[in-house]
């Protein structure tokens, strides 16, 4: 039960790696800076301003500095977004739809068209598929996502014309009321049907964009599983009772490799993240990732800090997830091996 | 009825131990090089680094500060092919191809720089976790974990944010973000070492870490790590363009980032040119290394490739 | 134990079920072509084990997998020769052989674990780790015996269920299945399937079939994964058997009842069985006739009596030598010296002599044929080339190396 210990490990371990990374984010606000400017809401007055460092410690030592903002981050006061002109923890969840909702968009993508492909390829092996494919991972893994956003707006929409820039059109956006944050699906609970298409169809190009990587990485996992799978000996077995290739493929072969791909989705997710920031710059999408670009641009600190601490405890959680599934899905290999 | 053969006597000649490692580092070269993709990716790093050495050939070096893109206000967004511009020119007159040429001695020296820093500050960590062990192991492992948490390039752009806009403060993020690899390969090779059966146990007792370090650890972690190197050449560029391109470093540098964020205003207007190139030079550079590395970790450390 | 034939007079009248003719095998390296199997010959015989015994690289692995077309074919080339199969239904209506290299793939797929079924050498790694032993075990059924399952269904039979039978569901009707209507048929289905398991296990004397069916493998011991395999291998009662080494990875306390189980089936089932083997004694044991072979060509065949007894190519001698047996005295473990060669490419000549002790010039120029000692036992060296001239005919007494 190697299996269980080591989950419950990383369970315990989880929110001390946490307080970990909160600690770095605190540092990083301590170095750059007026400490107080994260509470700073517009010019106030040197009385206004005391009591800020009152209330948050400002004067004490590093330590109590900490602890109160560690309170106030769990209490929901993450200061306030000059960028934004709102508290932190408003901004944030104002912006957090655009973001999952572009994020999710792209890793469907990314995890359909990335398991097709590595499939195509790994079946194929040393054939023009596998090169293609292995082509394609290598391109993925090297594209500069600035770039190749880019590239796609240059062509389909200076040159083309299909796609635009941002969200939504805003005429449309506004015929329907927006409960979730989450266009689409506000779109579907209305039952506006043209509302949910303008959604789609600005979600494509940011979407293509992010998932392109995240797909790469994807499919390069999936060729090598699947090739290792292929050279073991229940394949040939089952080849040997009599099953046609493609029953092989799906039922034995595929079905196998995909678990050890399950591990890359938490690297993908990473991809995905990181990959929003310029996706959102370039696309003009109103969400978490343009709000940190804004942020870094104009020293927001308040914004930067709640920007990193959030990014890295969703990634920090994908990642447990994904073992934790892993770990599930494996145990009969694991324990039989 | 049959019987063993009596064994013949001959004489063996031993190589010396350097003949030995330039045998070797000529077999594995060539290995690498019989795949055509790597070999692709080596032939396009040839012809980057070109670029970096003819730079002042291939243009005229801008004064007083080369890495600063030259301003011609009197030809401004010209398109590529216009004479003197072979790639166009910005929307402050500054000419693409010149941004590409020293854009790529900037890059050769920012990923250098940083992957000289990592390995050294990897290698040194992670032979203290390794060789230590114990308390300070576990800590400096946790201290790892937590720096993982934070995605690479969020965490670079924090930092850079954070000490204010400059390419020296992306080196530096950079830096900071990118030698955990190197220690983890460092302190695996170390542990590997004091577990190995079959090292000689009394010289590892009577021998100076040192001398551990440099006989047992080291000759084995060269391979991984200069792998490593490789891909992170390509993957440093890469997120240093990124930093640039949100805004990080200072304006007008000739840096490739830079550029296309520059030429990012031009485009719905149809000035594709002063964005496209630079970007691509991104993509040639982080394709290469990655190929290559891809192309010399298939050999040096093969596992599924095999069969 | 098989019935054993002690007489290859007897054996000879048995009725072919397969015949190996010139087999050859070979595979595309970046040195050269790699000759694995390189004109290969053998017949199997009703109801018989035929022992194909060599040292490992010697091509017995690649010669059985050419019966059901199992080497991959990118690198492997079958590059020639011809493997005629006699299904029982031929023998009984007199219809002629088929050759297992050409017939069109989906009746090699009808074939495979239908009519020729195989076992392998390591069960742990021979059975999906992700499915039970039931679903694994279903498959066979679903592939082979779907319109008689379907049959006992009853008149009714909804064209999804139909489908499912024939394992040629896509998702969507994966998903259907799961639904109300269908969901009760399809259980009716799997029940059928699972008495037919069920009723494979018990052949194999496995105690509670039930229990192992829900099993997975990882839970089960080295010996009941591959009784389940044999159960599989078995469960269409398949004409011929191809064995390959499937008891390398067992206990020695497990093997003599895996063979047992082996035998048994063999003598109830009317199945005749090719058996792969490095293992001398085992083949001793089990087999009725052995075919030895080296570095991808036979060299001698008979009887198990006649080979053990009367060794006539030097390498079986030298296989005999080597064998430490309890009866023999103690005294040095004779090797026989050298390697296999290089088969990349090979010039004409017999594979054995840079190891033979009595190799001559005709040995390293020309390919050795099949020579008759008469009884069935065929050996392939020149020293049994009675029309060879005695000066350049090598002999047993006169050592060369």
């Amino acid at each position: 039960m190697q299996i269980r210990e080591y989950l419950l490990r990383r369970l315990m371990i989880f929110p001390l790696i946490i307080v970990g990374t909160s600690m770095i984010v605190f540092g990083l606000s301590r170095v750059g800076g007026n400490p107080v400017a994260i509470y700073l809401e517009h010019e106030m007055s040197a009385a206004e301003v005391a009591e800020l460092e009152e209330r948050y410690g400002l004067n004490e030592p590093l330590p109590v500095q900490y602890l109160a903002w560690g309170r106030g981050v769990l209490t929901g006061d993450m200061g306030w977004s000059g960028v934004s002109a709102q508290p932190v923890t408003e901004a944030l969840v104002n912006r957090i739809g655009a973001t999952m909702e572009l994020a999710i968009f792209s890793a469907i993508v990314a995890i359909a068209l990335g398991i097709g492909l590595g499939t195509f390829g790994g079946a194929r092996r040393n054939r023009w598929p596998d090169h293609l494919t292995r082509v394609f991972s290598i391109s993925g893994a090297s594209m500069p996502i600035f770039w190749f956003a880019i590239l796609l707006l240059i062509l389909f929409w200076v040159n083309l014309g299909w796609f635009s820039t941002g969200r939504s059109e805003p005429t449309i956006f506004s015929t329907i009321s927006h409960p979730t944050g989450v266009y689409t699906l506000d779109a579907l609970l209305a039952g506006n049907i043209r509302a949910l298409l303008d959604a789609l169809h600005h979600l494509i190009l940011p979407a293509a964009t992010l998932g392109f990587g995240a797909t790469a990485i994807i499919a390069r996992m999936m060729r090598s599983s699947l090739v290792e799978e292929l050279s073991e000996d229940y394949v040939d077995a089952a080849r040997a009772k009599g099953l046609p290739e493609k029953l092989v493929m799906r039922r034995h072969a595929r079905r196998n490799a995909l678990i050890p791909t399950v591990t890359v989705i938490g690297l993908g997710f990473g991809f995905l993240l990181q990959g929003t920031v310029v996706v959102e710059i370039i696309f003009r999408w109103p969400g978490l990732g343009r709000w940190m670009a804004d942020a870094v641009l104009r020293g927001d600190q308040a914004t930067i800090m709640a920007y990193v601490l959030f990014t890295s405890v969703l990634f920090l959680t994908v990642n447990l997830i994904v073992d934790i599934m892993y770990a599930y899905l494996d145990r009969r290999i694991v324990l039989g091996a | 009825m049959v019987d063993v053969l009596a064994p013949e006597t001959t004489t063996v000649q031993i190589d010396g131990p350097w003949v030995v490692r330039l045998r070797r580092l000529a077999d594995v070269s060539r290995q690498v090089l019989s795949n055509p993709t790597t070999s692709a990716g080596l032939v396009i790093i040839i012809l980057l680094l070109s670029l970096t050495v003819l730079a002042p050939v291939l243009t005229e070096p801008n004064v007083p500060n080369p890495y600063q893109m030259p301003r011609d206000w009197g030809a401004r967004d010209a398109p590529p092919g216009t004479p003197g511009h072979l790639l166009g020119t910005t929307s402050t007159g500054g000419d693409v191809f010149y941004g590409v040429v020293w854009g790529a001695r900037t890059s050769l020296r920012l990923s250098l720089i940083v992957v000289g820093v990592t390995v050294t500050v990897g290698t040194i960590v992670g032979s203290l976790a390794g060789f230590i062990g114990g308390k300070l192991d576990e800590m400096l492992m946790r201290a790892v974990d937590v720096l993982l948490a934070i995605p690479e390039l969020i965490f670079a752009l924090a930092i850079a944010a954070v000490l204010g806009p400059s390419f020296g403060n992306i080196i530096f993020a950079l830096s900071v973000v990118f030698w955990v690899k190197y220690a983890r390969i460092i302190r695996g090779q170390i542990i590997h070492v004091k577990q190995n059966e079959y090292v000689d146990a009394a010289r590892i007792t009577g021998d100076s870490k040192l001398n551990i370090f440099r006989k047992d650890v080291l000759p084995n972690s060269i391979t991984p790590v200069i792998v490593q190197a490789t891909l992170d050449m390509g993957g440093i560029v890469l997120t240093a363009a990124t930093l640039s391109f949100i805004g990080l470093a200072e304006a007008g540098l000739a840096e490739w980032g830079v550029l296309v964020s520059d030429g990012q205003a031009g485009i719905s207007a149809g000035k594709w040119w002063a964005s496209t190139f630079p970007g691509l030079m991104v993509f040639l550079w982080a394709l290469a290394f990655n190929l290559l590395g891809d192309g010399m970790r298939d050999v040096l450390d093969p596992r599924t490739e095999g069969r | 134990m098989t019935v054993r034939a002690d007489t290859s007079r007897e054996l000879a009248t048995r009725p072919l079920v397969a015949s190996v003719r010139d087999l050859r095998v070979h595979f595309e390296a970046k040195a050269g072509r790699v000759h694995a199997v390189d004109g290969v010959s053998f017949e199997i015989r009703d109801g018989e084990t035929l022992g194909l015994v060599g040292e490992t690289g010697c091509g017995k692995s690649v010669t059985a997998r050419s019966f059901i077309r199992l080497v991959p074919t990118p690198p492997g080339i079958y590059a020639g020769g011809e493997i005629d199969f006699w299904s029982t239904v031929a023998r009984r209506t007199g219809v002629g052989p088929i050759d297992l290299l050409e017939i069109p793939h989906k009746e090699m797929l009808a074939i495979r674990g239908d009519r020729i079924a195989m076992i392998f050498q390591d069960p742990g790694k021979a059975l999906n780790p992700a499915l039970s032993i039931r679903s694994q075990m279903a498959e066979v059924f679903y592939q082979h015996r779907s319109e008689e399952i379907l049959m006992s269904l009853g008149p009714d039979v909804p064209w999804i269920i139909r489908r499912a039978a024939r394992q040629q569901s896509n998702s969507f009707e994966s998903i259907l299945l799961k639904m109300p209507p269908w969901r009760a048929k399809a259980a009716g289905l799997r029940k059928k399937v699972d008495e037919l398991v069920a009723h494979a296990l018990t052949e194999t004397q496995i105690a509670n079939p039930r229990k192992i069916m829900d099993s997975y493998p990882h839970e089960l011991s080295g010996g009941m994964k591959q009784r389940v395999l044999i159960a599989q291998a078995l469960a269409c009662h398949p004409d011929l058997l191809i064995a390959d080494e499937p008891t390398t990875a067992l206990d020695v306390t497990i093997q003599a009842r895996i063979l047992e189980l082996i035998a048994e089936l063999q003598e109830r089932l009317e199945t005749s069985v090719l058996y792969i083997s490095h293992d001398l004694s085992l083949v001793k044991e089990i087999c009725d006739r052995v075919a030895v072979m080296y570095a991808g060509r036979i060299v001698e065949t008979g009887t198990t009596e006649e080979i053990f007894s009367n060794p006539a190519h030097p390498y079986t001698r030298g296989l005999m030598a080597a064998v430490p047996s309890a009866t023999h005295q103690r005294g040095k473990l004779a090797a026989i010296d050298g390697t296999v060669p290089e088969l990349v490419d090979p010039p004409p000549s017999c594979r054995f002599n840079g190891r033979c002790p009595y190799a001559v010039d005709i040995c390293r120029t020309v390919d050795p044929s099949d020579i008759d000692l008469g009884g069935g036992h065929e050996v392939a060296c020149f020293i049994y080339e009675t029309s060879l001239d005695s000066s350049v005919r090598p002999t047993r007494e006169r050592r060369t190396s």
